[in-house]
Formats: C-alpha cells, structure tokens, sequence
C-alpha cells in the first residue's frame, strides 16, 4: 500500500518537475510515468535489502529502457522523459548530508555519505549506458507500425 | 536548387536553438548533417560543442560557406527540442519547404513556457513530494511546499537581474537553510533536513549530470567533460550554500545545531 502510495508522489513530483523544464503538454503524464518506474523500481530493491547503489544501477536501467521506447512509440526526443524521469534517483539527499556532517565535524559520517553518494551517481552512470548499449533496431521492432527516422528517435 | 548558404544557415540557426534549449551534442550533430544531406549537399564538416556550433559546406567550391556560432549555456526548455526535432524531420523527408522552416523556426523561439504561477505552485508541489519520498512526514511536505514556492519565486527574481548561475544556486541554497533554520525554532514537530532536502532537488543538478553522461557515451568527451563540470560546479555551490547559514548561527549563538 505505503508503495503505491509513493508511486503515485513520485509520478506527481517528476510531472511537477517536468513543468518547470517545459515539458510539452501531453507528455507530462509519460513523463510522470518514467520517474514514478524509476522510483518504484529503486524502492522495491532497496526494501528487500539490495544495496541503494545497485538499485539505483537497475532502476536507472529499467527507466532509460522504458524512456527509448516511449521515444519510439510517441515520436519524441527521449531526451524528453530521461531528463524529467531521473530526478527522483539523483542522490540530493547524499550531497546535503555530506555537506552536513562536514560542517558539524563528523568527518566519518560525512565522508561516508559522500562515498555513497558518489557510488549512486557512478551506479546511474552504468544504468544509462547499459539501456543506450541496446541497439535502435530493437526498439523499432517493437513498435513496428510506425515509419520512423532512424536514429533521431535515440 | 537553393543556395548552399541558405540551407547551411538554416540548418546551423536549428541547432543553434537546439543546443541552446538543451539537446545533447549528439542529436544535434545528427540534425545538422541529415538536413544537409537531404538537400544534397555531401561536401561538409560540422562539429557541435556544448557551446558552440562549427560547420562548413561545400568548401572546395565556388559557393563554399562556413558558420559559427557561439551558444552560451542555458536552462532546459524540453518542449523547444521536441518542437525542433519535428521541424527537422519534416524538412527532411521533404514535408516542409525552405520558407515554411524559417517560419517554424521563429514559432518555435516563440513557443511559450508555463505561466508564472503555475511554475511557482509546480515547483512547491515537487519540493514537497520529494520531501515526503525522502522520509518526510506530511506535515513536513506541507512546509517544503511553501519553501519550495518561495524558492521559485527567488529563483525567478534572480533570472530577471540576471544574476549569475553560481550566485543564483548558492542564494538559493542559503534561503532554503534559513526558513529551515527558523522553521526548527517554531518548535513544531518537524524534520527540518528532510524539508531542506526535499527544497534542494530543484538546484541539484540532475540534469547536467544527465546530459554530460549522454555525451560521454557518444563519445563526445569535451561537451561531456563542459557538463560534468558544470554539474559538480552546482553541487557544490548548492551544498555550500546549505551549510553556511549554519556556520553563520554557529558563529552567532556558540552551538551548533542539531537536527536528526
């Protein structure tokens, strides 16, 4: 229940997001939609005890994965929904509490956060490049009916 | 058969607003050559960085022409890309003409962005959501989401005097520690971190990030390494500026807060 219930947040506060970016209109529900998977992707595993970094490795994956094939289907840049749909995963909280913990002198703490944070963005790094490694074609395939440029849709 | 000049105009003054708005080096590039392309032109060089454009047409001919342009770093605008990447698809599968192109163009520069109020209300209502995602308790996204309006509203002020982006994020940063800081002396049952940290997502600088990793993996290693920079440049104004209103109350009162 509690997870649905951050669903729902996630879709709503990448959509709030996507408004500031100018997202177009009848995107913003897709774009909701990417950083809600993302969201609940990276929960699901870090409740079932998985690492935050490897979570955000696959989450990151299953969304850059989910935004190509929007990008085909909708005839979009998937630069749309990948910028939009990332937010949620970006490790913000990590860069506070590093800042934190410096400043009130925990050094340890700090820089464990800060090694963490680092590992979550290395982990969003891989998760993308993995997703882009798959090749057009296969996107194309799957969503036969439409004729589409080739590469403009990556 | 227009003019070389015209179509490499065209096609550079495309990916100058592309570029402007926020696409990748990548896309960009491609634009570029498939547009010069499908008006038969076979003899050009174009080299995109993040800010700026070179591309040459025809060179060892008579009506050689070459272009530059120089693209200062901007916000993102994604409906512009997408309005764009249509534009030069059309124009190369030979649905748009010339004339018509130039006309889209300058419809797409014009292309308005949300109202004011509805960015300000939007940039409330995801601060305090990602409060709430982050651990936050309601009534803590309650106040992100006022925080966060406020910070909108600063961010704006500070685009209209044209402050610079460093001093943009590191003021807002610090705004956001201050109504934290005060928000802790309320005495409320609040989680101040979790108010601050949910008000900082839209200055962490996810997209930059984003975007460098994208050109890093096309192969585009000095855009990429221009957004990395700029991505660590802003976390580190952002994490600067959260922590130095409680070095200045430190200073002031002789402890150290404590929040947890």
């Amino acid at each position: 229940m509690e997870i649905i219930l951050e669903f729902i947040i996630a879709m709503i506060a990448t959509m709030a997001f996507s408004i500031l970016f100018n997202a177009p209109r009848r995107e913003l529900p897709f774009c909701g939609l990417t950083g809600a998977l993302g969201w609940l992707v990276y929960r699901i595993m870090v409740l079932n005890g998985i690492s935050a970094p490897i979570a955000s490795m696959f989450a990151t994956a299953i969304l850059t994965f989910f935004t190509r094939l929007l990008a085909v289907w909708r005839h979009m840049p998937g630069t749309v929904y990948l910028l939009a749909g990332i937010f949620p995963l970006v490790p913000g909280a990590g860069m506070y509490y590093t800042a934190y913990y410096l400043f009130i002198g925990e050094k340890s703490l700090s820089s464990q956060y800060a090694s963490d944070a680092l590992l979550v963005a290395g982990a969003i790094v891989f998760g993308i490049i993995f997703a882009f490694a798959i090749p057009q074609k296969f996107f194309h395939n799957l969503c036969k009916k439409r004729a589409i440029f080739n590469k403009k849709d990556l | 058969m227009p003019h070389t000049k015209e179509i490499l105009t065209l096609a550079v003054e495309i990916a100058d607003q592309m570029l402007r708005n926020g696409a990748e080096i990548y896309r960009i590039e491609d634009t570029v050559i498939m547009i010069l392309q499908s008006h038969e032109i076979d003899n050009f060089d174009v080299y995109v960085l993040s800010n700026g454009i070179f591309a040459s047409a025809n060179e060892n001919k008579e009506d050689a022409c070459s272009m530059i342009r120089h693209v200062p770093l901007g916000s993102v605008n994604l409906e512009k890309i997408a309005a764009l990447n249509q534009l030069a698809r059309d124009l190369c599968s030979g649905e748009c003409t010339l004339e018509e192109a130039w006309e889209r163009l300058q419809r797409c520069k014009k292309l308005p962005s949300f109202p004011i109020a509805l960015q300000i209300i939007c940039c409330g209502i995801g601060c305090a959501c990602f409060s709430y995602l982050f651990g936050g308790r309601p009534f803590d996204a309650l106040m992100a989401f006022f925080v966060g309006s406020l910070e909108k509203i600063f961010l704006l002020f500070c685009e209209k005097r044209k402050f610079s982006r460093i001093m943009q994020n590191i003021f807002a940063s610090m705004l956001i520690t201050v109504f934290g800081i005060i928000l802790y002396f309320t005495g409320l049952p609040l989680h101040p971190d979790k108010i601050i940290i949910g008000s900082l997502m839209p200055l962490v600088p996810g997209i930059a990030f984003t975007t460098s990793i994208r050109d890093l993996y096309n192969g585009d290693y000095l855009s990429g390494s221009i957004h990395l920079i700029d991505a660590m440049l802003t976390a580190l104004c952002v994490a600067a500026g959260a922590c130095l209103p409680l070095l200045a109350f430190e200073y002031v009162s002789g402890g150290v807060l404590l929040w947890k």
